[in-house]
C-alpha cells in the first residue's frame, strides 16, 4: 500500500503511525477508507466532545471489551495527548474516582452502561445524562463513540491484530461490573433523539437518497442522526463499501451477516452455514474466537478476500447494533443481538436473541399453498410426500438442468434431491415458501453435482466477463417468431440454445424466466446479491438472444431445420 | 448524447423497466436514430417471450414416474 493512501495518510497525522488494525486489512483498500471516513468524522472532529474525551470513551469501552488491541491503542493515543500513565490508570481503574470532569464521568457512565444494555437505555439514563451537563450534541456523540468502539474492537478480534504497543497487560473488565442504578428499561421510553433531531432536507441530501435507494426508505436509524451530516455520508459510504460494492461474498451473505440469525442454517448451504457460525463467534463469543475460526472457513474454500469481507462486515453490523440501542430507534434492520462481552452483564446472563426475535416471528407469512402438505408429512404421512413431488418435480428437473446443462445428469440428480428434501423436511420451520425451499437444496445439490463431475465449470467464479458482453447479431428479428417453427422445434431450439450458455448465466435464466422465481428468490437460492443475479440474467439472455438470432431474422426460416441452403 | 456503449450498460435496466424518467427519455433519444441497439432490445424482448411461452425442458410424466417410485420405495423402506 504506497505511502500516498488517503486514509493511511490521515492515520499518520492522527494517530502518529498506521495502526496495525488497519495494515491487516490492505487486500481491501474501499474497507479500509470506509473506516478512515467513519473514523474521521467521530474521531477525529472535535465538535461537542474533544478528542481526549472521546478517546478516553474508547479506552474505558476497550477495557470493559477485554479488547487488548484497542486498549493499547487508545492508552497511547491518550498518553500523546499529554495524559499521565498514573493519571489513566486510575481511569482504567475506577473512573468514578479518578477526579474526571462531571461531564466525562457522565459520558462515561452512560456508555458503559449502553453497551452494557441488552434492549436500550430508557429516557432516564437520557435525563440522568442531561442533568450532568450532557447536550444532546454530545451523547449522540457519546452513543457514535460508543458505536465506533465496537466496530474497532470487532475488526481487531477478527483480523487477529497483535497490539502496536508493548504496554503493561489490560485490567479484567470485573473493574465495570458495577455499572450504576440497574431498574429495567422501559420499552416505550426510549432515548428520544427522534423526537429533537433537526430535519434535513431529505430531497438534497445525497445519503438519504442512498439509503431510499437501499431500504426502500431512510431507516429510523439515520434519521435519528440528522444533527452530523458528516457522519450519515460516512455511514452511507461505509454501507456502501461493504455492502453494495463488495464483489466477495454476495450481497445476499452479506446481508445475512447483518441480520444473523434470520435464516436457519437447514436453509442454507454448508459454506453459507460456516459463514454465520463465523460471525456468530465473532460477535457474540469475541473471548473465545481465534484463527481456528479463520481456518475452519479457509477450509470451505472461502478467499482471504472474502473472510475479511466477513469480519469488516460483522464490524460494521456491530457498529450499527450499538447506535441502534443508543439512539433508541426501533429495529429497522431486526438487529439480531447486541454486541457486548459476556462478562460485561451483572445479572444472569440472557439469551441474545430475545425481543426483537419475538417481534419477527410475529410478523404474518403468506399462506404457503405447500403448508398444508408439508405439515401432513412431517406428522408422518408418506403420500403426501409423494403428492409434493409431484407438485414439484418440474421445477426440480429445470433447475438441475440449468445447473447441470444435461438431461440425463438431472434426471439422475433428482433422486438425490427430492431424498434430501425428505431427509431435512422434518427441520423445515416455513420461514420461507416451501417451493424456495426445495429450489435451495436442489441448488446445493445440483452445485455439488457439477463439482464432483466438472470441477472446472462452476456457478460461483465472477470475472470481468460480467461487463462488456458485445453483441454480434444485430440483423432485425421477424415481427412474429414463433410463427416460424413448431412448438416442438421451438422448444428444441431454445433447450439447445440454453445448453450453450456457461452454467452461471444458464441457471439464472432457467429460475428466473422458465420457472418464474421473483429475483428475491433467485438471488437467496444462488446465494447472490440482487445486482449480480440481474447482472447474470441480462448477460445470459443476451447470450440466448445470440444463439437463437440466426433462426428468426427475416431470412432465418430458409437457412434453418432443413439445413443450409448454401 | 449517449453511445451504444452507455445504451449497452442500461439495456438491462431499461427491458425491467427500472429507470429513472430522465434516463429512459436519453435511452429512448438514442433508440430513435440506432438502427443497431433497436434491433438489440426488439429482439431481446422476443428472445424473453418465447423462452417463457415455449414450456422447454419438460419433463414427461413416464420418465418422472419411476424415479419417483424408486424415491418412495426408498423412504417407506427406511421408515420400516
Amino acid at each position: 500500500m504506497g505511502s500516498s493512501f488517503q486514509p493511511f495518510t490521515t492515520f499518520r497525522e492522527q494517530f502518529g503511525f498506521v495502526p496495525k488494525l488497519f495494515r491487516a486489512q490492505t487486500l481491501l483498500p474501499r474497507v479500509i477508507e470506509a473506516e478512515g471516513e467513519l473514523i474521521s468524522a467521530i474521531l477525529f472532529t472535535d465538535k461537542a466532545l474533544t478528542r481526549a474525551q472521546k478517546e478516553c470513551i474508547l479506552l474505558v469501552l476497550a477495557t470493559a471489551r477485554g479488547s487488548a488491541y484497542c486498549f493499547s491503542l487508545h492508552y497511547q493515543m491518550l498518553r500523546l495527548l499529554g495524559i499521565t500513565e498514573q493519571r489513566l490508570d486510575h481511569i482504567v481503574a475506577d473512573y468514578q474516582k479518578a477526579n474526571l470532569a462531571p461531564a466525562t464521568r457522565a459520558v462515561l457512565r452512560f456508555t458503559l452502561k449502553l453497551v452494557a444494555s441488552d434492549l436500550s437505555i430508557s429516557r432516564d439514563d437520557v435525563r440522568e445524562a442531561s442533568s450532568e451537563g450532557l447536550t444532546d450534541e454530545s451523547l449522540l456523540e457519546a452513543i457514535l463513540t460508543a458505536a465506533l468502539s465496537g466496530l474497532l474492537c470487532m475488526l481487531s478480534t477478527g483480523v487477529g491484530a497483535v497490539p502496536d504497543f508493548a504496554l503493561h497487560s489490560i485490567p479484567p473488565p470485573e473493574h465495570f461490573l458495577t455499572i450504576p442504578s440497574d431498574e429495567s428499561p422501559a420499552t416505550d421510553e426510549k432515548s428520544g433523539f427522534n423526537q429533537s433531531a433537526p430535519e434535513l432536507n431529505a430531497g438534497d441530501f445525497a445519503p438519504f437518497a442512498f439509503f431510499r435507494e437501499q431500504f426502500s426508505s431512510v431507516p429510523k436509524i439515520f434519521l435519528a442522526q440528522t444533527r452530523r451530516p458528516d457522519i450519515l455520508e460516512a455511514e452511507a459510504h461505509a454501507i456502501r463499501s461493504l455492502l453494495v460494492a463488495g464483489d466477495h461474498l454476495s450481497r445476499t451473505q452479506k446481508e445475512r451477516l447483518l441480520l444473523a440469525g434470520e435464516h436457519s442454517k437447514a436453509d442454507l448451504g454448508a459454506s453459507d452455514g460456516a459463514l454465520l457460525n463465523f460471525t456468530k463467534r465473532l460477535s457474540v463469543d469475541a473471548k473465545e474466537f481465534s484463527i481456528s475460526d479463520i481456518q475452519a472457513l479457509r477450509e470451505r474454500g472461502f478467499t482471504e478476500y472474502q473472510i475479511l469481507e466477513a469480519v469488516a462486515t460483522t464490524a460494521l453490523a456491530c457498529f450499527f447494533n450499538v447506535l441502534q440501542v443508543g439512539l433508541g430507534s426501533t429495529p429497522d434492520f431486526g438487529a439480531r443481538w447486541t454486541c457486548k462481552p459476556a462478562e460485561l452483564k451483572t445479572g444472569a446472563k440472557k439469551a441474545h436473541l430475545s425481543a426483537s426475535d419475538q417481534r419477527h416471528t410475529d410478523i404474518i407469512r403468506p399462506v404457503d399453498p405447500d403448508g398444508e402438505c408439508v405439515a401432513r408429512v412431517q406428522r408422518g404421512d408418506l403420500d403426501a410426500f409423494e403428492e409434493l413431488m409431484n407438485r414439484h418435480s418440474q421445477r426440480v428437473y429445470r433447475t438441475l438442468v440449468g445447473i447441470l446443462g444435461n438431461q440425463d445428469d438431472a434426471r439422475d440428480a433428482m433422486q438425490d434431491t427430492f431424498l434430501k428434501v425428505f431427509q431435512h423436511l422434518a427441520r423445515f420451520e416455513g420461514r420461507s415458501k416451501f417451493s424456495t425451499w426445495l429450489v435451495s437444496i436442489t441448488t446445493n445439490t445440483g452445485i455439488q453435482r457439477l463439482r464432483e463431475r466438472r470441477p472446472m465449470e462452476s456457478l460461483d467464479e465472477t470475472g470481468f466477463d460480467e461487463e462488456g458482453f458485445r453483441p454480434r447479431q444485430v440483423q432485425a428479428w421477424t415481427d412474429d417468431p414463433e410463427q416460424l417453427y413448431s412448438e416442438a422445434e421451438m422448444r428444441s431450439l431454445i433447450e439447445s440454445g440454453l445448453m450453450k450458455l456457461p452454467a452461471k448465466y444458464r441457471v439464472v435464466v432457467m429460475l428466473r424466466d422458465i420457472e418464474q422465481l421473483s429475483a428475491e428468490d433467485a438471488a437467496v437460492v444462488l446465494g447472490l446479491g440482487i445486482p449480480a443475479l440481474k447482472a447474470r440474467l441480462l448477460r445470459g439472455r443476451l447470450m440466448l438472444r445470440e444463439a437463437l438470432a440466426p433462426r428468426f431474422t427475416s431470412s432465418g426460416r430458409k437457412g434453418s431445420m432443413k439445413g443450409a441452403i448454401i | 448524447m449517449i453511445s451504444c456503449a452507455d445504451f449497452m450498460a442500461e439495456i438491462g435496466n431499461y427491458l425491467e423497466g427500472e429507470v429513472a424518467e430522465d434516463v429512459r427519455f436519453q435511452l429512448e433519444h438514442h433508440l430513435s436514430h440506432c438502427q443497431t441497439c433497436t434491433v438489440l432490445v426488439d429482439s431481446t424482448r422476443k428472445t424473453l417471450k418465447i423462452v417463457t411461452n415455449a414450456g422447454s425442458f419438460d419433463l414427461p410424466e413416464a420418465t418422472f414416474r419411476p424415479i419417483a417410485e424408486r424415491i418412495m420405495t426408498r423412504i417407506r423402506s427406511e421408515g420400516k
